[in-house]
């Protein structure tokens, strides 16, 4: 199976980023990307991970990485590093990451799903070894890695959610914990920027809500929890294209040239909306190519199999 | 004063009463060694203090209460205590009471201030009796009662609650005769026909005041007893708390309540119960509701307390068309026991129905019961069932035994029931984390929206929200 993965940045990078598929390192500093992955890879439902893991896979990126010798000269602009990442699904024993240096099964990796297991390589957030993090502490880091399908949690109102999480990463910070009325006040303009109404706010987290609405809410918590890395995982599947339009605006109004976003899409749709710097290709486990968005138009146009045979 | 005792020893029991000369008592015993099968020495010692507690009460006396009396102590004396062969109790450990010196619980006193309570409409009992001081119900609907069924004036009245107390129900095991051989007072509510009383809803309170200090082996018994009835057409919410009122922290008694329940043709009983004893209480409670055609009757139970608590609850739809809803959400943390067993009989074309039990045992040692038997009887056709039990095992060890059944003999029905057994969804506690949410308050915050679907259903918001208040100190705590 192929996908493919697109970057977009917001601002012009001095440095194109350089990604090696089995053995270099890749470095992601802080704008905008995007990915185009196959769902095979990053799916963690069971249904999903039955399938066969042989695909091949077009990441697009926007970043701004280089070389392994800018890599050693400039280590603070190092936001996240993985290098010759191997895992398996921890049930089966089936490979899914075979020496991948920017992979997105990690997606879920990433954020230590406890049905993954990595099995060789490093990925390092901010210079640490993420791999070692508890998910919390990654978020608390500032990495954030939506959900594809985001759990409905009943009885847990998204208020109520959303400021247990924004209060937590403020503890981390050693910030003073927001009441519910200043918390109130905290979100209003982050409900707008993602155009949500007020009134999910009383509901219970994703019970009941659309696709399109599940997915902002969860760039609605991207933007409480002001993460300096998103991964967002495949944001536009089951989407019309109203819906696409929605979170693609709610992802461009959370923007700044601070922020990173990686995105795992398989359509070349969601890059109309949002401009990818860095696209990255993804086959079989390994990232195959690097390019900028022409490269997910190329794919666009003449398919998996062109690139992968290129 | 008189003692318990037997006249009559055929082989088909007869009737049996209380009230026999001291001394034949010793010889009917002695000589007849097959009555020690028949009787249990456990209860005859309770019913026998019971029976000098309710003589010394001055409020006794009414007809209401002592026909009562009459009709309970004639199947007291055939009931044994319950042990754990019995299908009713195979998993709830009566041994705490067994093992208790029960003692009547002494008339009330003084009352203290601190049972006042911001209520607009309130009854209170203090141990069973109406404390008229502590009472007021200024929405009171033109026509309707409550209050101590000792000040009902005779008339009409009288009559219709003496008709609807009478109906006698055969089913009551022997906590329910011991309530109704011992009670001192009858709480009455009556609302007539056609009017509504559910803006403010009545407040029902259950105080516990006499109490001996945990671990002393002393458990004194109150006997709270209380009867509602609805007119035709008639409207009325009830909230019904019972606690402990005492000086030390988790003082040990025994509160063996009834409430009966009538709803008449077309009316309407919403029902909220709130059972937040001392932990070292036990808390034994009938409630049983009689409803008629096109009535309706929603129940919202929410038990956090006691050592022991048992609620049995029995609904009679007898009428077609008739709405019943039963919610229940149960704590079980420490060593308590919280066990629920209910019985809804449907008899009736087009009844409905809906069951939602949920409960939570946060230690190894807590245990809840739940048996819901559904019957849906041949008449009922059309019939709308459904039952859904739902437990969180939060310990190793934690026990639940739960055992939903429905019996369906109607033939063209609609019936569901499901049951759950789990702790907390893995998938859950990973969506909190990922957002940088600790393992502990996440916890938190998933087990108390366990409850929150049943604490939504109060359909009073001050009332939700105390309760709610209530549930999440108790279970973070934890």
């Amino acid at each position: 199976m192929t996908a493919h993965l697109c970057f977009s940045s917001l601002t012009s990078l001095p440095n194109p980023p350089s990604i090696s598929s089995s053995s270099s390192s890749t470095r992601v500093h802080p704008n905008s990307i995007s990915f185009k992955l196959p769902s095979r890879f990053r799916s963690c439902d069971a249904d999903r991970r039955r399938r066969s893991y042989q695909t091949a896979a077009t990441l697009t990126m926007d970043s701004q990485t280089s070389g392994k010798e800018t890599l050693e000269t400039v280590p603070s602009r190092v936001l996240l590093e993985v290098k010759d990442l191997t895992a398996i699904v921890a049930e089966s024993r089936q490979e899914i990451l075979r020496g991948v240096n920017l992979t997105i099964n990690e997606g879920e990796v990433l954020v230590g799903h406890p049905d993954y297991e990595v099995t060789g390589g490093t990925v390092s957030f901010k210079g640490e070894d993420l791999l070692n993090m508890e998910p919390e502490t990654r978020s608390h880091a500032g990495l954030f890695m939506s959900f594809q399908t985001p759990v409905e949690i009943p009885g847990v109102s998204n208020m109520d959610f959303l400021l247990m999480a924004c209060n937590a990463r403020r503890e981390k910070r050693g910030e003073p914990t927001l009441s519910p009325i200043e918390f109130f006040g905290f979100l209003s303009p982050k409900l707008a920027a993602v155009n949500m109404n007020p009134r999910f706010l009383d509901r219970n987290v994703n019970e009941g809500f659309s696709g399109g609405e599940k997915k902002r809410n969860e760039i609605l918590q991207l933007a409480v929890l002001e993460a300096e890395l998103a991964i967002l995982d495949e944001i536009d599947s089951g989407l019309d294209v109203d819906a696409l339009q929605d979170v693609a605006k709610a992802v461009n109004g959370l923007l700044t040239p601070h922020n990173s976003i990686l995105m795992i899409t398989h359509y070349q749709r969601l890059l109309d909306y949002i401009k990818p710097n860095y696209v990255h290709i993804m086959e079989a486990g390994a990232i195959v190519r690097t390019g900028d968005i022409s490269l997910a138009k190329q794919l666009e146009k003449e398919g998996y199999r062109a690139i992968s045979s290129a | 004063m008189a003692c318990c005792c037997y006249t009559n020893f055929s082989s088909t029991l007869a009737p049996l009463r209380l009230r026999r000369p001291p001394r034949r008592r010793n010889s009917i015993t002695a000589a007849n060694p097959a009555s020690v099968s028949l009787s249990d020495p456990f209860v005859l010692d309770i019913a026998d203090k019971l029976e000098d507690s309710v003589s010394t009460s001055s409020s006794s006396s009414f007809s209401l209460l002592q026909k009562l009396r009459d009709s309970s102590s004639q199947s007291l004396l055939s009931q044994r205590w319950p042990s754990p062969k019995d299908e009713l109790y195979r998993f709830t450990d009566t041994s705490f009471l067994k093992s208790s010196k029960i003692l009547p619980a002494s008339p009330p006193s003084i009352i203290s201030p601190s049972l006042s309570s911001p209520a607009s409409n309130i009854i209170t009992l203090v141990d069973g009796h109406v404390i008229p001081a502590l009472s007021r119900i200024p929405s009171l609907p033109a026509g309707a009662f409550a209050g101590s069924a000792a000040d009902i004036p005779p008339g009409a009245l009288y009559e219709n609650l003496l008709a609807a107390a009478g109906e006698l129900f055969h089913n009551g095991d022997l906590f329910w005769n011991l309530n109704g051989f011992g009670a001192p007072d009858l709480a009455v509510v009556y609302i007539p026909d056609g009017a509504r009383m559910i803006d403010e809803p009545l407040h029902l309170r259950f105080c516990a005041v006499d109490a001996a200090e945990a671990g002393s082996g002393r458990l004194p018994l109150s006997n709270p007893r209380v009867l509602v009835v609805a007119g035709k057409q008639a409207e009325l919410a009830i909230v019904e708390e019972h606690l402990g009122v005492e000086s030390g922290e988790g003082n040990s008694y025994w509160s063996n309540s009834v409430v009966e329940i009538v709803v008449e043709e077309g009316g309407k009983v919403s029902h909220s119960y709130v059972q937040k004893q001392s932990v070292n209480a036990a808390h034994i409670k009938w409630t049983l509701v009689r409803q008629e055609t096109r009535s309706s009757y929603e129940l919202v139970e929410i038990s956090t307390g006691g050592k022991l608590s048992r609620h049995n609850l029995h609904v009679q739809q007898l009428g077609p068309d008739t709405t019943t809803e039963l919610s229940a959400f149960h704590v079980a943390q420490g060593d308590q026991i919280q066990d629920l067993h209910s019985k809804l009989v449907l008899d009736h074309p087009r009844g409905y129905s809906r069951q939602l039990h949920k409960c939570i045992v946060s230690h190894s040692t807590g245990h809840v019961v739940f048996d819901g038997n559904i019957k849906v009887n041949r008449f009922a056709q059309q019939t709308d069932a459904g039952q859904l039990t739902r437990t969180l095992l939060l310990a190793p060890r934690a026990t639940a035994n739960v055992m939903p059944n429905l019996q369906i003999i109607a033939d063209d029905v609609k019936c569901s029931h499901g049951a759950a057994i789990s702790d907390l969804e893995e998938e859950h506690l990973f969506y909190f984390q990922a957002r940088g949410i600790d393992m502990k308050t996440a916890r938190d915050a998933l087990v108390f929206s366990f409850g929150s679907e049943i604490l939504a259903r109060i359909p009073f918001e001050a009332y939700r929200k105390s309760i709610s208040h209530q549930v999440k100190e108790l279970l973070t705590a934890s």
